[in-house]
C-alpha cells in the first residue's frame, strides 16, 4: 500500500511546510505532517523521521518560529508558525518553482523537444 | 544570510545539549499521542492503534540522531571530544609530553628561524615597498664580476624599453652632514628623481622630487631626509620641512620625510637621505660630474617590471637596446655590456648578494632536522601504542571504526606538535633578531640587517606544525589502529602482538635517524671548519694588529692643495706615536667593499677590441705596503718625498705586470691615467683587495701626496691591542685640525669579520643543529632499545637461567643496537657524500668531501652510539633470572 505513495521529494519538503503555515497559522508538527498529506489527496506520505529535522532546519533559518502550547484536546505541543522572513521565503521558493515547473512543463510539451 | 544565521545557530547548539533532547523527546512523545488517537478515532483498536503510530514514525532513536546532526556540528562535536580525551591521556604522560614538544620545538623553531631571515631578506628586500617581488635589478659585466651602469645609458634604457614600467638609478655615497656645528658623516643615495614614484613610496611628510629636478642643473638643492634621521636630529620636528641642512658645505632645503620602514633600495644597508643624480655637479664639481658620461659607470638600476614580463624577457629586451647604445658609443663601453637583470632577492649588490644562498641552504639543513624530530617522536609514539594496543583493541571490540582511531591519534599528535610550534614560535620572536648580531657593527657600509618574525612568520610556523603532525603522527596511528582485538584481548598482560613488526618500523626509523644526524654533523662539521678557514685565512696582507680610523675632507674648507698639506703633516704627527711600529694613510681600506676604477693604460700594451682598461686602484700614503706587510717583489715603495714636487710614480701588483708587461721588467715603465703620467717604482704582491681568496686582477697604487682624495683611512700597526692606540691618534689629528671627524675606529681585522659573516652564521648555525641532531639521534636508539629490551626481559631471564653469561647477554643487546647504527652511518655516509656536494660553493678553504670531517663525525656517532647502547645492554645484563621468570 505504501508503495502507491510518493515519498516528498528532497527539498520541496520545506517548501510544503511553509506553505501549510501559511495556510493554517499555527499548527504542531503532527498537523503540518497529517495536512501536506490530506492536501495531496493522500497521494503523498510524509516520513516523520525527515520532518522534525526539516523543522529545526527552518527555524535556524528564522523562518518558523516554535513555542510549547496546548491544542484543542487539551494536549502539550510545541506549536510552529511562519515568521515575517519565512513569508518572504515562501514567496521566493513558490516563485522559483512555478518558474522550474514551467519550464519543464514546456520541455514536456508534445513536439518541441523531440525534434 | 540564513544560511549564515543557521550556522550561528549551530554553534550554539554545542551547548545545552541535555535540555534539547529533553525537548525533542516531548515533542515526539506528543507526536505520537496526536497519532494514536487519531487512529484510535479511525476505530483501531488501542494496541494496532500505537504499533501503527509508531511504525509511521520510524525509529525514534535515529529521528534523535537525525535531528541532533542538524543541531550543532556533530564532527565538531566529536572533535572537541577527541582534544579533550587527547589532553587528557598526554597529561597522564608528563614525561613523554615534555620530551616529544620540545623535540619538535626545536625542529621547528630551527625552520621558524631561518624562514624569518629569509622572509626578511629575499621575500621583502626592500622594507617598506609593496609588491617588491614585481621589481629587479639591472647589471652588467663591464668591469668586475657585475657592476653598475653610467647616467647616460641609464637614462636611454628607461626610456625606450618595452619591459619596465619604470626604471630608477641610485648610487650610494658617503657625505658629510652639518645640521648644527661639527660636522658629521652620513650615507646618502644619488637617486633619479623617479625614484619614490617609481617604488610607490610616499614621504611621510613633505614631497619626493620634482621631474623638474632631474632636468635643471644647478636648481634649488634638495634633499628628503630618513626617517631615522629626522629623529636623531630634528626631534621629529614638524618644522623640519624647508631647514636647511648642509651637505659637503653646500646648503641643501629639506623637501621630505621618508615613512620609518623605507631605508633605501638595498637590502640590508640603510641610507640617511637621498638627494637628486642632478647636484652631483654642484657638490663634486662639474668635472667630476658622471651624468654626462658614458664611460662613468655609477648607478644600480632597479626597475618595475611592466605586468606579466618575466625577467628573461626583460633581460632579453633590455639587451637589444644595450648592444645598440654599445654599437652608438664603441669607446665608452670596451669590456662585456651584457645586461643580467636579476630578482631582487639575488640582486647583486646589497646583503641578499651574500645572504640568499647560504640562507636557502640553511633551511633544507634545518628541514632535515625537522625530519629527525618527526622522526624521533614518532618512534616515542610507537613505543607508546604499545603499551596502549589493550585500549585501541577494547575500542575497536566497542564498535569504534578505524578512521575514529586513527583520527584520535592525529588530533594527540597535531596537540603536541601546536605546543612545539607554539614554542617554537616564542622561540623565533628572540631568534629572528639574531641574524643581525652575526655581522660586525660597523659604520663602513651602512649595514642594518633587521629581522622580525611577522604575521607570514607566525602563519608558516602554523602550517609547519601542522604538516609535522601529519608527518610523525600518520604512521603510528595507522599502526595503531591495526589491531587484530581478539588475538590483543587474548594475549592479555603479555601485549606482544605485533610487537616485532613494530619493532621493526623502530627499527627503520632508527636507521634513518642516523643517517640523517650524520648528514648533519658532517653538513656542521664542514661549515665550522670552514668559518675556521675563513678567519684563519691569508689574505696577502697581515690584518691583524691594525688600527683602522677614517676621515672626510668634504664639508670642511679644504681643497686640494690644503688637503694634500694636512695628509703631509698627519703623516708626520703619526709616525711620532709612541709604540707603533709603522702608520700610514689612504683612501683604501683592502676588503671593505669598496674599490675605486679609472682608465689606465699601461705603456705599450694594445687593448683588445673590448677590452676593458677600466682598473681598480688606491691612493696610499709611504710606508702602506710595511704597514699592512704587503710583500714588495721589485723596485720600492713610496716615501714621503713622493709629493707634488717630485715626478709622478706608481706601484702595481704582479697581476698588472704579467698581464701587460709579461716577462718584462715593470720598473721603470710608464702608466697613464686620464690626467696624468706615473712611472712604475715598484712591484707588489697581489693581495685580496675586494673578495677573499680572489687577487688576480690587476691592481695600482698612486701616491696619495700626489693625489689629493677627499677621504682618507688612517692605518696604525702596533705590537698589542690595535684600539689602545685610537686616543694617540686622534690627538695627532686634532693637534692639525680641531674640528676634523673621525669616523668609524675599527681594527683591521673586523673588516675580514664582516666579510666572513656568512661563514660563522653558517658555522654556529649548523654546528649547533648538529649538536641537536646527534642528541636526538642518541635518545632514539637508547629508546628503541630500551623499550626491545625490556621486551625481551623474560627472553633474556631464560637465557641465564640456562647458563648464558652477562657478558654475553651485554654483547647480545649492545650487537643489536650496533647493527642498526652501523646500517643507519652506511646510508647516511651515501647520502653526505652526494648532497654535501650542493655546498661546494658557499664552503670556504674546504673541500665537500673533506676526509678529516667525514671521519671526526663517525667516530663522534659511533662513540655516541655505544654510550647510548651501553645502558640498556648493561641493565639486560643484570637481569635476575628468578625475578624475571616469576614476572611472566
Amino acid at each position: 500500500m505504501a508503495n502507491d505513495k510518493s515519498d516528498v521529494w528532497q527539498g520541496t519538503l520545506a517548501l510544503m511546510v511553509l506553505k501549510t503555515l501559511e495556510a493554517m497559522g499555527e499548527l504542531h508538527g503532527y498537523g503540518i505532517a497529517r495536512r501536506i498529506e490530506q492536501t495531496s489527496g493522500d497521494l503523498l506520505s510524509v516520513n516523520y523521521g525527515t520532518l522534525y529535522p526539516a523543522l529545526l532546519k527552518l527555524e535556524q533559518e528564522g523562518y518558523i518560529s516554535s513555542e510549547w502550547g496546548v491544542s484543542d484536546n487539551n494536549r502539550k505541543a510545541k506549536f510552529y508558525k511562519l515568521t515575517r522572513a519565512g513569508r518572504k521565503q515562501l514567496e521566493k521558493e513558490a516563485r522559483e518553482w512555478e518558474q522550474t515547473t514551467a519550464i519543464l512543463a514546456r520541455f514536456l510539451a508534445p513536439g518541441e523537444v523531440s525534434r | 544570510m540564513s544560511a549564515m544565521r543557521a550556522w550561528f545557530v549551530r554553534l550554539g547548539g554545542l551547548f545545552g545539549k541535555e535540555r534539547r533532547d529533553r525537548e525533542l523527546a516531548e515533542e515526539l512523545e506528543s507526536h505520537l499521542q496526536f497519532h494514536i488517537e487519531d487512529n484510535l478515532r479511525a476505530g483501531m483498536t488501542p494496541v494496532e492503534a500505537r504499533r501503527q503510530a509508531l511504525i509511521k514514525l520510524g525509529g525514534v532513536e535515529q529521528t534523535k540522531e537525525n535531528y541532533r546532526d542538524h543541531h550543532g556540528f556533530p564532527w565538531l562535536e566529536s572533535l572537541l571530544q577527541d582534544i579533550r580525551f587527547g589532553l587528557r591521556t598526554l597529561r597522564k604522560n608528563p614525561g613523554f609530553v615534555i620530551v616529544a614538544v620540545l623535540t619538535l620545538a626545536l625542529g621547528i623553531g630551527a625552520n621558524s628561524t631561518i624562514f624569518s631571515w629569509i622572509n626578511s631578506t629575499v621575500f621583502n628586500p626592500i622594507p617598506g615597498v609593496k609588491h617588491a617581488n614585481e621589481y629587479a635589478v639591472l647589471s652588467t659585466h663591464a668591469e668586475r664580476d657585475q657592476t653598475t651602469i653610467s647616467y647616460r645609458d641609464y637614462v636611454d634604457l628607461r626610456d625606450r624599453n618595452q619591459t619596465f614600467s619604470t626604471i630608477l638609478a641610485a648610487d650610494p655615497t658617503p657625505l658629510s652632514i652639518k645640521t648644527k656645528d661639527k660636522p658629521e658623516r652620513a650615507w646618502g643615495l644619488w637617486v633619479s628623481e623617479n625614484y619614490f614614484d617609481a617604488l610607490g613610496v610616499r614621504p611621510i611628510l613633505g614631497r619626493g622630487f620634482l621631474p623638474s629636478e632631474d632636468t635643471q642643473p644647478g636648481g634649488a638643492l634638495v634633499a628628503v631626509i630618513s626617517y631615522h634621521f629626522w629623529q636623531t636630529n630634528f626631534g621629529g620636528e614638524q618644522s623640519v620641512l624647508g631647514q636647511t641642512i648642509e651637505i659637503n658645505r653646500h646648503p641643501f632645503e629639506i623637501v621630505g620625510v621618508a615613512p620609518r620602514e623605507f631605508v633605501g633600495t638595498q637590502t640590508g644597508l640603510s641610507y640617511d637621505l637621498w638627494i637628486p643624480v642632478k647636484m652631483i655637479g654642484a657638490l663634486y664639481g662639474e668635472s667630476l660630474n658622471p651624468l654626462e658620461k658614458r664611460d662613468e659607470n655609477w648607478f644600480v638600476c632597479t626597475g618595475r617590471l611592466r605586468p606579466g614580463v618575466t625577467v628573461a624577457q626583460a633581460q632579453a629586451d633590455l639587451n637589444v637596446l644595450m648592444r645598440q647604445i654599445v654599437a652608438q658609443f664603441p669607446d665608452d663601453h670596451r669590456g662585456d655590456f651584457t645586461v643580467t637583470v636579476s630578482p631582487l632577492w639575488r640582486a647583486p649588490f646589497g646583503a641578499n648578494f651574500q645572504l640568499h644562498t647560504i640562507l636557502f641552504l640553511l633551511l633544507a639543513i634545518s628541514g632535515v632536522v625537522l625530519l629527525l624530530a618527526c622522526a624521533n617522536v614518532a618512534n616515542l609514539l610507537l613505543v607508546r601504542s604499545f603499551s596502549r594496543a589493550h585500549e585501541m583493541a577494547i575500542r575497536l571490540s566497542l564498535g569504534a571504526t578505524r578512521w575514529r582511531l586513527v583520527r584520535q591519534s592525529l588530533v594527540e599528535s597535531l596537540i603536541l606538535s601546536s605546543f612545539g610550534g607554539g614554542i617554537a614560535m616564542l622561540f623565533t620572536l628572540w631568534t629572528a633578531g639574531t641574524l643581525g648580531t652575526f655581522v660586525p657593527p660597523t659604520a663602513e657600509v651602512p649595514l642594518s640587517i633587521t629581522v622580525r618574525a611577522d604575521r607570514t612568520v607566525f602563519v608558516a610556523t602554523f602550517i609547519v606544525s601542522v604538516f609535522t603532525a601529519i608527518i610523525f603522527g600518520i604512521l603510528p596511528a595507522l599502526r595503531s589502529s591495526r589491531q587484530q582485538p581478539a588475538r590483543v584481548l587474548q594475549e592479555g598482560t603479555r601485549r606482544a602482538s605485533g610487537s616485532t613488526r613494530k619493532a621493526r618500523l623502530s627499527s627503520a626509523l632508527v636507521v634513518a635517524q642516523f643517517a640523517m644526524s650524520l648528514l648533519l654533523l658532517v653538513c656542521a662539521g664542514l661549515f665550522i671548519r670552514s668559518a675556521r678557514m675563513a678567519e684563519q685565512f691569508n689574505p696577502g696582507f697581515n690584518p691583524h694588529h691594525v688600527l683602522l680610523y677614517e676621515y672626510i675632507f668634504a664639508g670642511l674648507a679644504y681643497d686640494e692643495r690644503s688637503g694634500n698639506e694636512f695628509d703631509r703633516r698627519l703623516f708626520d704627527k703619526l709616525q711620532e706615536i709612541g709604540g707603533a711600529e709603522s702608520a700610514t694613510l689612504s683612501d683604501f681600506v683592502p676588503l671593505s667593499y669598496q674599490v675605486q676604477t679609472q682608465l689606465i693604460q699601461a705603456e705599450g700594451y694594445v687593448p683588445q677590441a673590448h677590452e676593458s682598461m677600466n682598473l681598480t686602484f688606491a691612493n696610499v700614503g709611504p710606508d702602506f705596503l710595511r704597514t699592512l706587510q704587503i710583500p714588495l717583489v721589485a723596485g720600492r715603495e713610496f716615501t714621503a718625498s713622493d709629493n707634488g714636487d717630485s715626478r709622478f710614480v706608481a706601484i702595481v701588483n704582479t697581476a698588472f705586470a704579467n698581464r701587460y708587461w709579461p716577462h718584462m721588467d715593470a720598473v721603470g715603465k710608464q702608466i697613464r691615467t686620464k690626467w696624468h703620467s706615473f712611472t712604475v717604482v715598484g712591484v707588489a704582491e697581489n693581495i685580496d683587495y675586494d673578495t677573499l681568496g680572489q687577487r688576480s686582477d690587476p691592481f695600482v697604487y698612486l701616491p696619495l701626496f700626489q693625489q689629493f682624495s677627499g677621504n682618507g683611512a688612517i692605518l696604525v700597526r702596533v705590537p698589542g691591542d690595535p684600539l689602545a692606540a685610537a686616543t694617540a691618534v686622534q690627538d695627532a689629528v686634532h693637534s692639525i685640525d680641531a674640528d676634523l671627524p673621525l669616523f668609524n675606529l675599527s681594527t683591521l681585522d673586523s673588516r675580514i669579520a664582516l666579510r666572513t659573516a656568512t661563514q660563522r652564521i653558517a658555522g654556529v648555525f649548523v654546528g649547533g643543529l648538529g649538536v641537536v641532531a646527534l642528541l636526538l639521534a642518541s635518545i632514539g636508539i637508547y629508546g628503541v632499545l630500551a623499550y626491545t629490551t625490556r621486551q625481551r626481559t623474560q627472553e633474556i631471564g631464560v637465557r641465564m637461567a640456562l647458563g648464558a653469561q652477562p657478558r654475553s647477554v651485554l654483547l647480545l643487546v649492545l650487537s643489536q643496537g650496533l647493527k642498526l647504527a652501523i646500517l643507519g652511518l652506511a646510508v647516511g655516509l651515501l647520502v653526505s657524500l652526494v648532497l654535501t656536494r650542493a655546498l661546494s660553493t658557499v664552503l670556504f678553504g674546504v673541500s665537500p668531501a673533506d676526509p678529516l670531517t667525514f671521519v671526526a663525525v663517525v667516530g663522534v656517532l659511533v662513540a655516541a652510539v655505544l654510550l647510548a647502547c651501553w645502558i640498556p645492554a648493561r641493565r639486560a645484563s643484570r637481569v635476575d633470572p628468578m625475578v624475571a621468570l616469576r614476572y611472566e
